[in-house]
């Protein structure tokens, strides 16, 4: 046990040092009961103490100093105080005590302190009481550091059995729970006991400030050692309905490195003795209403995932592609959809989004942890507001329909335990007619393609503009044009055909004679006018060469159309004069019949004529 | 003031019906379009409906295909 005797060495280094330099005690406070707990059933340790403060002295204190040697500062990843408030009571995270890292004169050096500020200062004879929670990444130290396969996998842990404290502490105990009751070894002080998987110290009764005593403990632990070396999270905002969450993992197993060979057989035959060390599942808990999500690498989809979820939260289990052994890496993405209205709010004019900082992967220590939020396109004023302290900078970054690039917040943060998954904000300024953007880019890339069309339409692009061909071209150009316009002006008549015809109708309704006269005199005019029009473009068609051959057929529609005009009017004429004299009604239906049977013949023709030349 | 969540301006289940009918309305339009500059001649084009035409189907073949990248899951 060599390690061990190194460790004790090194402790009591600590411990010369901190004698050698130890002042008494800087304020009349005691700790006048401490209760520490400390947690090694998962790769984290969390402390949590209950200190029971008391002042002694005169002058009113409203500081307490919590000291923690620098080997262990190293590892710390989180330091948190609260008021206590018993046990069985929901602790609500607001109410937390500020810690702040202080200097003070006169103390040791090889100790770290940190300053609680107490809501209230502390009277003589006062007392208050508030938990201290420590989380520690990578403080336990696989021993022996490299396995096999078949090995089980054991871990130390060195703390003090006595609370480090620049106070005079009157009655203090400590519980250690472990994950499993195998114990290789801990270290036996007086008053120690223990009860399967947990060891108690103390309680020790009266200690003076800085007392240390050196405790060690061995044991089996086969939780997962996952370890993200580098996480990113990338957080993409759209306002058109959606957040998404896209992680990038680059984990390893961060417990005893494995040594020999692997054997897949044995594995599969017997994971629990032949792979106890490895790692085979993750579990991610994510928000409710999670959606598209998704499980992959650089070689694609990774299929043994599964998930599930209920309106509180979705649970995603993903195993990698081969179980992790100590030292063994793996790298793979997941990403996921998350409706817009359970994270993006509006304050004031301002719009911030709210959303968890760390990874949603159960007990999961990361070294290194970005999380960068993509603002859409055209948000400013932007700014960040994080419950800890984490290193910030600005990116863009170009996606789908961008122009400019979408203003990217870039946190980083080392050291991330799952107690870092807290809301944070990111508040920006975003104008609603900015959303438009991206139909607008739509909208007018279509419009373009539309321009062009034209453009090519209009645009004469023939080379030599003098010979025969392009010359022939221009003039059957012409001719269409004026064929389209007689054409036009025929379907104009009809059109005034019809209305005559409808006017008849009226009339033997109503027999209003008088709106039947002016209807026709309407319809005297207009023929006048399209006749007037067809006779101009017949006469520029007569003198068109290129229109010879089409002439014939246009003149003949023209004559139809005139034949087809008179038996109207004549038809018109007959029936009105009928209603006039009101006379013969039962002879005038005779000759109206004949004129009608003409009119549709005629017009049957008129309209073969005109579907002949639209052919052509 | 408490905060207000934010919702999309149209909700997300109708992205899907909202593109196809704008495609639908956004293609009629443009084959509308097409078929006019093939048949009119170069006399009688008129460049304004050639320009509302195109503007119109535009603007419905813009929004059809927002929609439909929408739908499709790429969050623009």
């Amino acid at each position: 046990m060599g390690v061990r005797r190194k460790m004790a060495l090194r402790f009591d280094l600590i411990i010369f040092t901190i004698l050698l330099f130890a002042s008494p005690v800087l304020s009349d406070l005691i700790l006048s009961k401490v209760d520490r707990r400390i947690d090694l059933t998962s790769q984290i340790v969390r402390i949590t103490s209950t200190l029971k403060v008391e002042n002694e002295g005169s002058e009113p204190v409203s500081e307490v100093l919590l000291a923690f040697p620098d080997l262990q500062v190293k590892d710390l990843a989180l330091l948190k105080a609260s008021p206590h408030e018993g046990k069985g009571k929901v602790k609500s995270l607001s109410a937390s005590l500020p810690v702040e890292n202080v200097k003070p004169n006169g103390m040791p050096a090889a100790l770290t302190f940190y300053a609680v500020k107490l809501p209230k200062a502390l009277g003589k004879g006062d007392s208050y009481t508030f938990d201290v929670l420590a989380v520690f990444a990578h403080a336990l130290r696989p021993f022996p550091e490299k396995i096999t396969q078949a090995d089980i996998q054991l871990v130390v842990f060195q703390e003090s059995a006595f609370y480090l404290t620049p106070y005079v502490v009157k009655v203090q105990s400590l519980s250690v729970k472990l994950p499993e009751s195998r114990i290789e070894s801990y270290t036996k002080l007086e008053n120690t006991k223990i009860h399967g998987s947990e060891i108690k110290y103390g309680p020790y009764e009266n200690l003076p400030s800085f007392s240390y005593s050196p405790i060690v403990v061995h044991f089996e632990s086969n939780q997962p050692f996952a370890v993200g070396q580098e996480v990113v999270r990338e957080i993409e905002i759209s306002h058109w309905g959606n957040v998404q969450v896209t992680e990038h993992y680059k984990l390893v197993h961060g417990g005893a490195q494995n040594k020999g060979e692997f054997s897949r057989l044995d594995y599969q035959a017997r994971p629990t003795i032949r792979g106890a060390s490895a790692f085979k599942y993750l579990i991610a808990k994510m928000p409710p209403r999670v959606h598209s999500v998704y499980y992959r690498d650089e070689i694609g989809n990774i299929s043994t995932s599964n998930l599930w979820g209920d309106s509180k939260k979705t649970e995603l289990l993903i195993e990698p592609r081969y179980p992790l052994f100590g030292g063994w890496r793996t790298a793979f993405t997941i990403g996921y959809g998350l409706p817009l209205k359970d994270f993006l709010f509006e304050l004031e004019g301002n719009r911030f989004l709210n959303i968890t900082f760390g990874s949603p992967m159960n007990e999961l220590v990361i070294d290194n942890l970005i999380v960068k939020v993509v603002l859409p396109e055209g948000s400013g004023d932007i700014s960040v507001s994080a419950p800890f302290p984490v290193n910030q900078w600005e990116e863009t970054k170009l996606s789908h329909l961008d122009l400019t690039g979408r203003p990217v917040v870039v946190l980083q943060k080392t050291n991330v335990v799952p107690e870092h998954n807290q809301f944070f904000q990111v508040y920006y300024k975003f104008s609603k007619l900015s959303m438009l953007r991206e139909p607008f880019m739509l909208i007018f890339g279509f419009f373009s393609l539309f321009v062009a069309g034209i453009v090519y339409m209009h645009v004469d692009m023939s080379i030599s503009k003098s010979s025969a061909a392009y010359l022939a071209r221009l003039q059957w150009d012409e001719v269409q044009a004026a064929i389209q316009q007689v054409e036009n002006v025929i379907n104009r008549c009809l059109t005034t055909h019809d209305k005559l015809e409808a006017s008849l109708r009226d009339l033997s309704r109503t027999g209003d004679v008088q709106a039947c006269k002016a209807a026709r005199k309407a319809a005297d005019g207009l023929l006048k006018e399209l006749s007037k029009e067809l006779k101009l473009v017949l006469s520029f068609l007569q003198s068109s060469s290129a229109a010879s051959q089409i002439l014939p057929k246009v003149e003949e529609l023209v004559a139809k159309e005139k034949d087809l005009q008179e038996k109207v009017m004549a038809k018109h004429s007959t029936v009105v004069d009928c209603y006039e004299k009101k006379t013969g009604i039962r002879d005038s239906e005779n000759r109206v019949a004949a004129q009608q049977q003409k009119i549709t013949a005629l017009r049957q023709e008129v309209e073969n004529l005109l579907e002949l030349i639209d052919e052509i | 003031m408490a905060p207000k969540p934010i919702t999309s301006p149209v909700p997300d289940a109708w992205y899907p019906t909202l593109s196809v009918f704008m495609l639908a309305i956004g293609l009629f339009v443009t084959a509308s379009f097409f078929i006019y500059e093939a048949t009119s001649s170069r006399q009688n084009r008129s460049l304004g409906k050639e320009l509302i035409t195109g503007a119109v189907a535009s603007v419905f073949l813009g929004f059809g295909s927002l929609f439909l990248l929408l739908a499709s899951g790429v969050y623009v």
